[in-house]
């Protein structure tokens, strides 16, 4: 138990059981870990509930089918389990601007948000194109 | 479902609990990785960055660890005829272009789509913006996608090759050497203290 509650683990100690994890993943459930493309889809569940012709209509959105399935439940998991542990290791902390940022760029929340939301869309972007 | 005669619902039936063991799976095997990313501590801003600036290596001792099981129990599941491997076509063009707009996106938001979930998870709130524009990259990517589709998408098309196959090896050489080649990576990790 008094491990589960340290604050950090040796990144070689947790890496690892994550391999482990996915070997289990793929034995029992057959999948392999991915994210983006839960993205893709929530992406156009809400794009459906505004534009829902436009959706149907679309040759990404019909390659990239929109369902609720494995990976989508593995991104909740992820939320999920981060909360846990730092919940456990007190490490949660309601925090905007990190430490590194803040040293650079200063505490003012708007600009990191802002840096962070750019950042965001192009990271998809170019993860879907890469293919995942 | 209206239309379902009775002798299809058992079918029915089990199709439906093979979904949901899917998502109860899903579920947990999320949980126990984002517990252990957390403990890692590879879901944060100042780690990822860090190791963009190459001045941090966490992300890579984790990764690198992960993967190093992960090859080995994979491969071995699949020469017991177990598991399948889900190879990945490779297609230069879209896998360079598409990696390099991803590093650009990763070093601005300081966390990847998964990376952003979990930081999320332990109140790293600027996550959550990253997330946002994350739907909106995926939107806009959408838009974009059948114009890529008959250019970047099939440039250098290499098909589903591994690199085993290309090397012309047993994978086992090639799981052993690259697991040398990490385990001394992480030697020397130790040894400069990154």
């Amino acid at each position: 138990m008094n491990s589960l509650m340290k604050k950090s683990w040796s990144p070689y100690l947790a890496g690892a059981p994550a391999g482990v994890v996915l070997c289990l993943s793929v034995l029992i459930a057959g999948k392999y870990f991915g994210a983006s493309t839960t993205y893709a889809r929530s992406a156009g569940y809400l794009e459906k509930a505004v534009a829902s012709e436009h959706v149907e209509k679309s040759s990404y959105f019909i390659h990239t089918k929109l369902k609720v399935d494995w990976q989508m439940l593995f991104v909740v998991g992820v939320v999920l389990g981060a909360f846990i542990s730092s919940r456990m290791s007190r490490d949660f902390a309601a925090v905007a601007v990190p430490p590194m940022w803040e040293r650079r760029f200063g505490a003012n929340k708007t600009s990191r948000l802002i840096l962070a939301f750019l950042g965001g869309i192009i990271a998809l972007f170019g993860a879907r194109m890469a293919g995942g | 479902m209206l239309f379902c005669r009775r002798r299809d619902n058992g079918a029915h039936d089990i199709r439906k609990g093979v979904v949901i063991m899917e998502l109860i799976y899903g579920l947990v095997t999320g949980v126990l990785f984002g517990f252990l990313m957390q403990k890692a501590h590879v879901i944060r801003y100042d780690k990822q960055v860090g190791a963009m600036r190459l001045i941090d290596f966490t992300i890579f001792k984790f990764m690198l660890s992960a993967i190093i099981v992960g090859m080995v129990g994979i491969y071995l599941m699949r020469d017991l005829g177990i598991v399948s491997l889900d190879v990945k076509s490779t297609s230069l063009g879209a896998n360079v272009i598409g990696g390099l707009i991803f590093g650009v996106g990763w070093a601005l938001a300081g966390y990847c789509p998964g990376t952003a979930a979990g930081a999320l998870g332990e109140g790293r709130w600027d996550a959550f913006i990253v997330m946002i524009g994350m739907l909106v990259g995926a939107a806009l990517y959408a838009e974009v996608y059948p114009a890529l589709r008959s250019s970047v998408l099939i440039w250098g098309n290499w098909g589903k090759i591994t690199l085993d196959g290309i090397l012309g090896l047993n994978h086992w050489v090639v799981i052993v050497a690259l697991s040398f080649i990490y385990l001394g990576l992480f030697y020397l990790f130790e040894k400069k203290n990154v």
